[in-house]
């Protein structure tokens, strides 16, 4: 290992829990996120395009979609937290420069999100037809928060590719400095991956949201009609084939054209090897389920496809670890720093985790105890 | 010094912090306060059956969801962000020290962003039973998320022993924690009953119902207004010396401190007078007057409380400069641009004929010429002194303050700053570096202002 020069000592305080664990976490919290915030950044475009140009269910879906991405959009803010903390403890002597040379495109996230965000409320203002004197500009809100998750994606992906593009730093660094401190102008724009591999998460992304159609679909759309429930699989197969084909392109792309030859090799080493090929093929998974619910729509088989799709996202971010690990090695052995265990914090966390999570739950069964009884008191026709 | 410096024109890298802090604390307590608040009210509505009220409590929560929702939860990862790029050494140490209590944190921030949107969409469809618990439940964890992060903002105020110990709890149970706690809960009472005064009095046409909104706002408003004074008098007394003497020395931070006492004081007053014992003063122009004092009170007290704490950004933890204390003899030692990760890159590649051995020589650096020594002081300038100073105009610009002073002047400044204002952190250089530094002040000072006739000769 040749540390860069542009990558500074550890902390003396050490990691506060072993490396494993903090890893756990951010992978954990990381797939976790990866659900909600492929909802918004491939569903709030493919909600305006379908309220534009389709038709009938496909509007209808677009609506309901629409309808639900506040709290979609709260849910993956909320769970974005949990990696990027971990992060910021395991890979902190990369994540700060990385972050710091591209730094108002990073902060920039922020000010976007919330006009995004804010952007889909008005848009779902306008759906619902209360919108009132705004009326006029809820579609132009609704595409311009659909541009915007687009391009917070996009730098997003700026500022994790530039976090293990340690070698281009100083390049970066040397062009975009005033007396040697950073004017955080700069994006990872000389980084091969860095189309590729955004390319093929939007494509990624596009595979989740059909995958959720699905499991809206069974666990949501109670209310829905029989005729909405049989068309959804069709629309869920819509969705998912130009975003197979984006995946399967761009994940070429990435792995034969964009990444060095030592990454490959390295994931096509020992247990990796099968580990890349289920990673990549993964997002294929969930189509024979779709298209038996084609066939024949059941609940359970939309419940199983989305299932399927999660585990496909997991394995996805789990072998995005893996590259990016090997990626730092040259320059870092992030799991070779001092721990200094915080015992006590540590159990206290997971005490409280395991508390909430049981709050949450009982909030979740008292939400669903209303929808059965709802369902139950609506008028027989409009019950699937 | 480990990480490279972002330099923002105008009004430096740390004002980024502030301008984003500020706008997040004026939602985010009143996400904390609008929580009790409507989980309280929301109870005594439905205890005494009034229809009425609970309807305007249902409008209102739409307000405080898309309020504290969506721009308090993003705004609260906005400070995050902006602390790790404009003061990154401070965030990877308190990351380090407080990750659980930061994880804590966001197993209530879940549940507050859960139970705010159960509270909301379904009310009206849970029992009322039910709906009262989902309210106190975001109340709970609103609550909690308050006081888990206080536990790390008010140790960089003073984190008491932690130097010594290096414990979490003893970090975390600072003496500035109970403080800050109170004060902190005042705010957010306060501060909501000003939001829900501004929502009522333009909701609200039926004078009844805005009599009884006003005086049931007022009664968390006034327990609100006394937390903020027994905060802030505690606050007061458990600041380290250096930032109580720094209030005392800056006649801004003086008499900001004092409009947060007087703007609080004076709410307290005419709410007592007014909304508590004689109900009706509610218009939209009373809300908006006193939701403006109300924020200026809250926008004033983080104003102070980020000033007071310099020269470190963590008391005895991190300096502003991005160095920790103990790094400092070294760097007095080996040098400025050779202790930072980036500087010494930096010369590494600019002035290679001034390394050894891969480290800078220092008096080397004085052998380049006239424009690369320039250089390498402006370099000095934006590592040491850009996290509180612009250079020539905008934030504490150092031009300005250093109109007409003559090089001894300058040069006494550089090598020691503490000594000229115990609130700068001290020279982190070596002698050699201390020359380069003042060379490059000595290019930015303006001439001592023309046609001043003070009766001595210049």
């Amino acid at each position: 290992m040749e540390p860069s020069p542009l990558i500074g000592p550890a902390t003396t305080l050490g990691y506060p829990a072993p490396y494993w664990f903090l890893l756990g976490f951010k992978v954990l919290g990381f797939i976790l996120h990866a659900v909600p915030m492929s909802l918004w950044l491939a569903g709030t475009i493919a909600a305006m395009l379908l309220n534009r140009y389709g038709h009938g269910h496909a509007r209808r879906f677009a609506s309901r979609l629409m309808q639900q991405m506040p709290l979609i959009i709260a849910a993956g803010v909320n769970l974005g937290i949990v990696p990027l903390l971990f992060t910021q403890v395991a890979y902190y002597r990369v994540f700060y420069p990385a972050t710091i040379l591209m730094a108002w495109a990073w902060l920039s996230i922020i000010a976007m999100l919330a006009v995004a965000y804010y952007g889909v409320y008005l848009h779902v203002l306008g759906l619902r037809g209360q919108a009132g004197w705004l009326k006029p500009y809820t579609g132009a809100a609704g595409w311009l928060a659909a541009l915007l998750f687009i391009i917070i994606g996009f730098f997003f992906t700026n500022g994790f590719s530039l976090m293990t593009n340690v070698g281009a730093w100083r390049d970066i660094w040397e062009h975009t400095s005033i007396a040697a401190a950073p004017l955080g102008t700069a994006l990872n724009f000389g980084d091969p991956t860095l189309l590729p591999r955004f390319l093929m998460f939007f494509g990624l992304a596009l595979t989740t949201l059909g995958a959720y159609a699905l499991l809206d679909t069974a666990v949501f759309a109670g209310r829905e009609s029989p005729e909405y429930h049989r068309a959804m699989p069709l629309l869920a197969l819509k969705i998912r084939i130009p975003g197979l084909l984006l995946f399967a392109l761009c994940g070429t792309w990435y792995f034969f054209g964009a990444l060095p030859q030592a990454t490959r090799d390295y994931m096509f080493s020992s247990w990796h090897a099968p580990l890349t090929v289920l990673t990549a093929i993964s997002p294929g998974l969930a189509c024979p389920f779709v298209l038996l619910l084609i066939r024949r729509f059941s609940r359970v088989l939309c419940v199983v496809a989305a299932v399927v799709q999660f585990a496909a996202i997991a394995l996805n971010a789990v072998s995005r670890q893996i590259v990016q690990n090997f990626e730092l090695k040259p320059y870092l052995d992030v799991a070779a720093e001092r721990v200094n265990m915080q015992w006590s914090p540590l159990i206290l966390f997971l005490l409280l985790f395991v508390a909430g999570l049981g709050v949450l739950i009982w909030m979740i069964v008292q939400v669903a105890a209303v929808q059965r009884r709802e369902l139950k008191h609506q008028p027989a026709g409009k019950k699937h | 010094m480990h990480y490279p410096w972002w330099h923002v024109p105008f009004i430096t890298a740390p004002m980024l912090i502030a301008a984003v802090a500020v706008v997040h604390v004026l939602v985010s307590h009143y996400a904390v306060g609008g929580g009790l608040f409507l989980a309280i009210e929301t109870r005594h509505a439905y205890a005494a059956a009034n229809r009425e009220y609970l309807a305007y409590l249902k409008q209102h929560a739409w307000f405080f969801v898309l309020l504290t929702v969506a721009f308090g939860a993003i705004t609260g990862v906005g400070i995050w962000w902006t602390i790790g790029l404009a003061s990154p050494l401070a965030t990877e140490m308190l990351i380090h020290i407080f990750v659980f209590a930061w994880a804590m944190e966001y197993v209530f921030f879940f549940l507050e962003i859960a139970s705010a949107f159960i509270f909301f969409y379904y009310w009206d469809r849970l029992e009322p039973k039910i709906h009262m618990a989902i309210g106190f439940i975001y109340a709970g964890a609103a609550w909690i998320s308050l006081v888990l992060i206080t536990g790390i903002t008010a140790f960089m105020a003073n984190p008491g022993a932690w130097p010594e110990h290096q414990s979490f709890w003893v970090g975390f149970f600072n003496p500035q924690f109970v403080p800050q706690v109170l004060a902190r809960t005042g705010g957010a009472l306060l501060l909501t009953s000003l939001y829900v005064y501004l929502h009522a009095s333009f909701k609200v046409k039926e004078q009844r119902l805005r009599n009884l909104i006003e005086m049931r706002s007022a009664r968390p408003a006034l327990l609100g207004a006394a937390l903020i004074v027994l905060g802030g008098l505690s606050w007061l007394t458990f600041l380290p010396e250096s930032a109580r003497a720094a209030l005392l020395a800056a006649t801004t931070l003086n008499i900001l401190m004092l409009l947060v006492f007087a703007l609080t004081a004076i709410v307290f007053v005419v709410f007592y007078i007014g909304p508590y014992r004689n109900p009706g003063w509610l218009s939209p122009g009373f809300a908006i007057l006193f939701l403006l004092f109300g924020l200026a009170a809250v926008a004033t007290g983080e104003f102070v409380r980020e000033a007071v704490r310099k020269p470190f950004v963590c008391y005895n933890v991190v300096l502003c400069n991005q160095v920790l204390p103990a790094e400092a003899p070294a760097l007095q030692q080996r040098g400025y641009l050779n202790g930072g990760t980036w500087t010494r890159a930096w010369v590494a590649r600019q002035y290679p004929q001034v390394m050894r051995g891969g480290e800078v020589d220092a008096p080397a650096l004085l052998t380049l010429s006239a424009e690369d020594r320039r250089h390498v002081g402006e370099v000095l300038f934006m590592y040491h002194c850009n996290d509180c100073h612009a250079p020539t105009f905008g934030y504490a610009g150092l031009a300005p303050m250093i109109r007409g002073w003559t090089p001894e002047m300058i040069d006494e400044s550089v090598k020691r700053p503490e000594q000229l204002r115990f609130f700068m952190p001290p020279w982190m250089g070596t002698p050699e570096e201390a020359e380069l530094l003042a060379g490059y002040l000595r290019t930015l000072v303006p001439p001592y202002p023309a046609g001043m006739d003070t009766g001595s000769a210049q």
